[in-house]
């Protein structure tokens, strides 16, 4: 059947479902329509599965769909715009280290995240791996930070194929997600939080997730990256 | 569709999901790129959409919901909203 066809049908079967009082017999024909989808592929994906011999990479990249929820509400509040970034020297996933210093002269943005491996995270930063271009296209560099080890971090970029770097806040433990004042005392680890730093080394745009299990919007992002990108108003 | 304002003439695409979903995001994004028009409707500023989507599906679901000309995709990857979205212009 074409597309154009099954979506009228879709569309007749959205609206019947208007004018049907809620009752067995409405959640029934639910359930029909739920097995007809099943029946001819369920989704539209159209992917076949082979059962393979053992985990596989993407097993491992999945874990965290299978890992205990990460919730809570934010306890700190960071750093305030306006305010200047506080240097900082930590190892990435090679051991090099890499300062903040080091991107004097053009903006970065720095991603606080709770942990690796976690739920929640793990797409965070599949999208800013995917977003690499818009952030080159606007001369903006992208890094990660959590409490994690080295060693972590190397392995967790290495199954989910992120290529920017992941900083180790490792050791002592949190340092500075607490200069940044975005550290969860009650977890840990930091808050999910990003701080988009000018090339001057002023914090032009801060964000701290409500919930540590929110991502935060990239569309803002963008918004402020692209008011970073313009030059200062004078005052 | 559901709670969408917009038709397309390569047939419909509706995301239904939420502003802080990380995978809500990574469709919309994945759509912006490959230039296909699509219709955002937010779960949270729409909360009567998740009954209708509930009948849609016979069963509850996790966000986002991506609506294919026809065809349903619970919470997917981009490479499945690819291959959907290929299927359908195959169609």
């Amino acid at each position: 059947m074409g597309s154009t066809r099954l979506h009228e049908l879709e569309e007749q079967f959205a609206a019947l479902g208007e004018s049907i009082e809620d009752s067995p017999v409405k959640d029934a024909l639910s359930v029909l329509h739920a097995i007809v989808h099943e029946m001819r592929g369920g989704d539209a994906t159209g992917a076949v599965t082979m059962a393979p011999a053992g985990p596989t990479i993407e097993d491992v990249a999945n874990l965290y769909r299978q890992a205990p929820a990460m919730e809570g509400t934010a306890e700190s509040g960071g750093l305030s715009i306006g305010t200047e970034a506080p240097d900082f020297e930590l190892p990435d996933a090679n051991g090099t280290i890499v300062r903040l210093s080091d991107f004097r002269g053009r903006p970065v943005v720095l991603a606080f995240y709770p942990l690796d491996w976690s739920p929640g995270c793990s797409r965070q930063l599949d999208l800013y791996q995917q977003e690499l271009d818009e952030f080159a296209r606007r001369g903006v560099e992208i890094i990660g930070i959590s409490v994690d080890s080295i060693y972590s971090h190397g392995a967790w970029a290495a199954v989910r194929g992120i290529t920017f770097p992941l900083l180790a806040d490792f050791h002592p433990k949190g340092e500075v997600a607490k200069r940044y004042g975005v550290w969860r005392e009650s977890d840990g680890f930091s808050e999910r939080a990003l701080f988009v730093v000018d090339g001057d080394g002023v914090i032009r745009y801060a964000h701290v997730s409500p919930y540590i299990e929110h991502v935060p919007d990239i569309y803002d992002l963008y918004a402020a990256l692209d008011e970073v990108g313009q030059p200062a108003v004078a005052a | 569709m559901i709670g969408s304002t917009r038709s397309h003439a390569a047939g419909p695409v509706v995301v239904y999901g939420n502003r802080w979903c990380g995978i809500t995001q990574l469709i919309r994004r994945t759509l912006d790129r490959a230039g296909v028009a699509y219709d955002y409707v937010d779960l949270d500023a729409n909360p009567d959409v998740e009954r209708r989507l509930r009948w849609m599906l016979g069963r509850g679901f996790r966000q986002p919901l991506v609506y294919v000309a026809g065809r349903w995709l619970e919470q997917p990857t981009p490479a499945d909203l690819r291959r959907a979205l290929m299927l359908a212009r195959a169609a």
